[in-house]
């Protein structure tokens, strides 16, 4: 099943995992300062990228994310003093396993944005989606199950 | 109707392509990617491998596959439930060079598909699949077939038994009308019947080098395991059982499973059936968190008596074929051959 | 072995130990063992077949075990490692349990094989072990060894795949867990795999499919994986007791250089030093973090 299809091919569906108190309020203020970014991503709210459980993106890619974005504070600014740090280790445990086990590993973006960078959450996004464009739909993750 | 013919080892293997050409699905013993074989499905001829013992898992899956959808849910409109009935599997397919242990083991278990309804996806892949069967020489010291009623030549469940007679050749004895016409079908395959007296003699060793090291014979312990329900050996044969359930995987006749309602999309589903064992802690607990068997002595016991107890009081036959797989697999050591020697000492003392 | 079977002895007459979890020649080869009188300790022995790792038989929910009594339990380094692990995270107390360190120089790759310890018999982690016997023991028995140091091959094979495209390594990966059943046999043998309620078994939601096909499989896999980075000793018991001959001593290779080479951690017999997950540095590396 692809996304939408556009006049110039294949749209990607990009599930978004995000802290509440940064990238969160950043996005909202990409979106009240009236940025144009690719509108393909699905945003998930929670307090603290700490929060986010490798098994929320492998559970998006098997449900038919074409890529995921994880977002959160910059190391210093998390609301709960350090759950971005617990995270970025195990980011990089996940994004190095997902690679291994033959996940292309431009399907997952992993960014700090401030509440104040509405513009480099644009930037994000807009790269984010390019670069899962160029790998393609990703139905072979949710195709695996076979149906009747 | 026990008639027999004979067939070389190229004829077979030519009637393996005769069969893959005329789009029959071949399935036996053949390599996996870490060289240890297994049964699978064969592209070629030349997959095949008929003289390596007993393949790592049994023939179980080409009739009960761990996984198998039944079928598909769709909710539309008005929150109506559509249903997409999975097909009836309708593949043709021969099994070349089952072992008789794993031929015996999907005719034991038609018994328990058969019973309480009719499991319509086994029977369809029983009707659509013919066995061919290899005898066995014996394999090693944890085969016990000759314990359980059996005999590596034995031709239960097979539709052709293939028995070795020098020179790459068999002599191929059918035993079920669907053997009659496999040999019917590829009459250019199968010669006139030779070889008898080497088949016997071939069937003769191999009987007798099993017997040598199996364990006494199951069925008679069958009152005492009765009578000792409770009895301290489970509790001592089960400290190493890590409730791994690698036995039931690789069993020819383990068949519990599982249902399972996945979501697909919003809306969309599949139901599923797969693979379930009762070696693992949670295999019996209730919604209330009462779990019957809640520790490995448990299920241990449930698992042997289900083979040799339970599964012929309600069916009339063991469950259990002899293979030797369970004490292969078993990582912590459990070796069902030293559980039946050491029951039938506890029952012999006890008479 | 009568260094560990003397000991053994002695540790259940003085009450030391109410048990002593071992090894014992089985009827296909050595096997776990439980001696819990003198007999029973006569019987213990250690040598290259003993790749078993014993520090499973500690979980608290292997009630019919923990009703044998205080254990004794012989390790090798590797398996030392794996209890200390199960201190560290508080599941195993060291004042309730006797650690008999035994000097190891390696295992056989397959132990039922039986033979002599080669470079080509050994298996893959004793290649590259540098852990002759452990700091984590009440005693140490056996002789001093030299290892069979050897380039490891999963190391070159993890290589490979490294160098492979991603849509070569999917290929390779669906291959290789086709055979999975999901029997669970790699969970249940894991020393660090003891969780009471596994996320694969929750259903409300269902985070992992239970299903062996090939979206549950690598779910599954790949979330053991990421459990178990930074705790997973190598013991290779998964691999070992897998009834279908998936390599998954491959994605343990790789998820302990991945440990490794970003965290400079690797697991160690010492249960006061913290596990890589669960602990952080403010200068950890984070280059692919935009």
């Amino acid at each position: 099943m692809e996304g939408t299809a556009t006049a110039t091919g294949f749209e990607p569906r990009i599930t978004a995992f995000v802290c509440n108190w940064c990238t969160y309020t950043g996005a909202d203020l990409a979106g009240t300062s009236r940025l144009q970014m690719a509108a393909n991503t699905r945003i998930v709210r929670l307090p603290c990228t700490g929060r986010i459980d490798p098994a929320f993106v492998i559970k998006a890619f098997e449900r038919g994310a074409d890529g995921v974005i994880v977002s959160g504070c910059h190391p210093a600014d998390c609301h709960y003093t350090a759950g971005n740090y617990h995270a970025r280790r195990r980011f990089a445990v996940l994004r190095e396993l997902l690679s291994f086990m033959g996940v292309d590993e431009r399907r997952v973006t992993f960014s700090w944005v401030s509440a104040s960078e509405g513009a480099k959450w644009r930037d994000v996004v807009n790269g984010a989606v390019e670069r899962v464009r160029e790998c393609g739909p990703f139905e072979s993750y949710r195709a695996l199950a076979g149906g009747v | 109707m026990m008639n027999a013919t004979t067939i070389s080892s190229s004829d077979l293997s030519g009637l393996a392509a005769d069969l893959l050409a005329a789009r029959v699905r071949v399935a036996g013993p053949a390599r996996a990617s870490d060289g240890t074989v297994e049964y699978r499905h064969a592209g070629a001829p030349a997959e095949l491998v008929l003289d390596s013992g007993v393949p790592r898992r049994s023939l179980k899956e080409f009739f009960l596959p761990p996984t198998e959808p039944l079928f598909a849910w769709r909710t539309g409109a008005g929150g109506r439930v559509e249903l997409l009935e999975a097909p009836l599997p309708a593949d043709p397919a021969v099994v070349i060079g089952a072992r008789p242990c794993d031929a015996a083991g999907i005719e034991a278990l038609d018994k328990v598909m058969g019973w309480d309804y009719r499991d319509e996806p086994w029977f369809a892949r029983r009707e659509a699949t013919t066995i061919v069967s290899l005898a066995c020489a014996g394999f090693d010291r944890s085969c016990m077939c000759t314990s359980v009623g059996l005999a590596p030549d034995t031709t239960k469940g097979s539709d052709l038994l293939l028995v070795p007679i020098g020179g790459g050749a068999f002599r191929a004895e059918v035993v079920t009308a669907k053997g009659a016409r496999l040999v019917a079908a590829y009459p250019a395959r199968f010669r006139p019947a030779s070889g008898e007296a080497e088949a016997e003699a071939f069937r003769k060793a191999a009987r007798e080098k099993v017997a040598a090291s199996a364990p006494p014979a199951a069925d008679p312990l069958r009152p005492w395991l009765d009578a000792h329900f409770d009895h301290p050996l489970w509790r001592e044969a089960s400290l190493r059982c890590h409730g791994c359930g690698a036995c039931a995987a690789v069993c020819p006749t383990c068949h519990c499973f599982d249902i399972v309602d996945e979501p697909e999309t919003v809306g969309t589903g599949v139901r599923r059936r797969n693979w379930d064992t009762c070696q693992t802690p949670r295999f019996t607990i209730h919604a209330s968190g009462h779990n019957p068997k809640n520790d490995q002595p448990a299920r241990i016991r449930q698992r042997v008596l289900h083979k040799i107890v339970i599964y012929p009081k309600k069916f009339g036959e063991m469950l259990c074929t002899g293979c030797g797989r369970c004490s292969r697999a078993c990582p912590g050591g459990m070796d069902l051959p030293e559980v039946l020697a050491r029951i039938a000492a506890l029952a012999g003392g006890a008479q | 072995m009568t260094e560990l079977r003397e000991l053994a002895k002695k540790l259940l007459a003085e009450g030391a130990a109410k048990v002593v979890i071992g090894w014992e020649e089985g009827p296909r080869g050595v096997r776990p063992a439980f001696a819990t009188d003198a007999a029973a300790a006569d019987r213990l022995v250690f040598d290259a077949r003993c790749a078993h790792d014993l520090a499973p038989y500690l979980d608290r929910r292997r009630v019919h075990v923990a009703k044998l009594g205080r254990p004794a339990v012989v390790v090798k380094p590797c398996d030392a490692r794996a209890v200390a692990g199960l201190i560290r995270e508080t599941q195993v107390k060291r004042e309730d349990v006797v650690l008999v360190g035994v000097r190891c120089g390696g295992v056989l790759a397959d132990p039922e094989a039986g033979g002599t310890l080669s470079a080509d018999t050994i298996a893959d982690r004793c290649r590259t072990c540098d852990s002759r016997e452990t700091a984590l023991a009440d005693h140490v028995v056996g002789t001093p060894v030299e290892p069979l140091a050897a380039p490891s091959r999963r190391d070159a094979r993890v290589a490979e795949l490294d160098a492979m495209t991603p849509a070569q390594r999917w290929a390779f990966w669906q291959g290789e867990l086709a055979r999975c059943t999901r029997c669970n046999a790699c969970r249940q043998v894991c020393p660090l795999c003891y969780c009471d309620r596994c996320m694969a078994d929750k259903t409300q939601p269902q985070w992992i499919e239970s299903s062996p096909h090939g979206r549950g499989n690598l779910s599954w896999h790949l979330l053991r994986a990421i459990h178990l980075a930074g705790r997973c000793v190598d013991c290779g018991e998964c691999e070992r007791a897998c009834p279908s001959g998936i390599p998954l001593g491959l994605i343990t290779r790789k998820v302990a250089s991945v440990v490794a080479d970003r965290f400079g951690h690797k697991p160690g017999d010492d249960p006061a030093v913290p596990s890589p997950i669960g602990t952080w540095r403010s200068d950890d590396p984070q280059e692919f973090i935009l």
